[in-house]
């Protein structure tokens, strides 16, 4: 129950972070900004599997939307996929290796995409954007900004590991 | 069951995957923005291709439902159909009768035939005006078509008058085109006719007969019929069929014409015609 505490605390810490900080950061004439809280998805994808992957990634996105304002359920929908995506990486023998070492950033950058394709191709429906272009001017930016803030974590975990 | 529920079991990921999924879907189809609008346009299109693809295949009940509620619909549509073109009907007839009593001179009342007798020798109709609307007994009854017959009865609200197709009923008239007088008479047996023509007056097949100014009962000039044959029916005189102007089997509303005959030339006559005697 206490670990299912802590995920819910860093998730929610990270959506504070994600909906106040982070315009700060933002890049690109598309305003480009990384998505922490897929992280956050993803490390309890890793660790907990697919069931509480999509529900955190529910919980996270339903809370996202209500304080976007707008569009309610569609950072619901694109955080479940991508949260039942991470779940696919949970296997206890491999979990460490997957949280320690650039197999994250890349676990990472593969839910990431899952996320924002589904979120952005939504996003722009009725409008005369492309998918093409949907996907290069968003998709993968966000991604590759995403991923970029994937690498703290790495380190963070590398250095406790070699505390230890 | 048990081999069902362990599959179920196995599933569980995947069908709380799917309920989250319909859930935020659920939720994104609350909104109503550009992108929801072009979504629904997508998914409507795709129903509807799907849909059309299993319209192919006949439901024999729904067939039957719909079958039955096109029949009510008919016999509802069928009702309404010959509403209006009875309502149609009637006011084609009501313009012409109104054309035509803006364009006459005298004063009409405008009555609607209640009773009719079509099959006897002496033959009248019933008109659902009377004494109240100043009808009184002598005056013409006319159609937008021509003459129809003469007030014999009246009573407060109604009013009776012999037609055309009464053997009591004669009307002075004339050919228009040539002048020629007669007396136009029913005689019982189906055929109207114009008599007191003499074998060598100028009457035609199709002239148009009128009533005469020498009619004590009618203004001159009303539209009685046309010729339809002209025969000689002895040394003296033509044997003229008359084909009426007013169709007396489906006439529904009439006028009543306010003309009565001048009382000086009605005393006049009558007084000569007993000294004469």
């Amino acid at each position: 129950m206490m670990e299912y505490l802590k995920y819910a605390g860093i998730l929610l810490g990270l959506i504070i972070i994600q909906k106040t900080a982070v315009s700060f950061i933002d890049v690109t004439e598309f305003k480009i900004t990384p998505d922490l809280v897929i992280i956050g998805l993803v490390y309890v994808g890793i660790k907990k599997g697919k069931i509480t992957g999509s529900a955190a990634g529910f919980a996270a996105g339903l809370i996202l939307d209500i304080f976007s304002f707008s569009f309610i359920g569609l950072m619901a929908l694109s955080k479940t996929i991508a949260g039942f995506a991470s779940g696919f990486f949970n296997d206890e023998q491999k979990e460490e290796r997957y949280l320690n070492s650039y197999i994250f950033i890349i676990i990472v950058s593969i839910c990431s995409v899952i996320n924002n394709t589904v979120y952005y191709v939504f996003y722009f429906q009725g409008t005369n954007l492309l998918f093409v272009d949907i996907l290069i001017r968003y998709v993968l930016p966000t991604t590759v900004y995403t991923a970029l803030f994937s690498v703290i974590p790495v380190i963070f975990a590398r250095r406790r590991r070699f505390a230890r | 069951m048990k081999i069902l529920l362990s599959y179920l079991g196995n599933l569980k990921e995947y069908i709380i995957f799917s309920a989250l999924i319909v859930i935020s879907l659920l939720l994104i189809f609350q909104n109503d923005n550009v992108q929801i609008r072009f979504v629904r346009v997508i998914a409507v299109n795709v129903i509807g291709t799907i849909q059309d693809g299993f319209s192919i295949i006949p439901n024999i009940f729904e067939l039957e439902r719909e079958n039955k509620s096109l029949r009510e619909t008919n016999i509802d549509l069928s009702k309404e159909l010959s509403m209006l073109k009875e309502a149609k009907l009637e006011n084609l007839r009501l313009n012409q009768m109104l054309e035509f009593k803006q364009r006459t001179n005298y004063r009409v009342a405008t009555g609607k035939i209640i009773g009719k007798t079509l099959i006897q020798t002496r033959n009248n109709i019933t008109i659902n005006i009377g004494e109240n609307d100043s009808v009184k007994i002598g005056m013409p009854v006319i159609t937008d078509r021509g003459l129809v017959g003469k007030i014999v009865a009246t009573s407060g609200n109604y009013s009776i008058a012999q037609i055309l197709l009464n053997k009591d009923l004669k009307v002075s008239a004339k050919d228009q085109r040539s002048r020629v007088d007669g007396i136009i008479a029913w005689d019982g047996e189906g055929k109207i006719r114009m008599k007191n023509v003499s074998k060598s007056a100028d009457v035609k097949v199709g002239d148009l007969l009128i009533t005469s100014e020498y009619s004590n009962s009618f203004p001159a000039g009303i539209p009685i019929g046309y010729v339809t044959t002209d025969n000689t029916l002895d040394n003296l005189f033509k044997n003229i069929e008359v084909e009426c102007f007013v169709n007396f089997q489906t006439v529904e509303e009439v006028f009543v014409l306010k003309f009565l005959s001048e009382d000086e030339r009605r005393d006049l006559e009558k007084k000569y015609g007993e000294k004469s005697k």
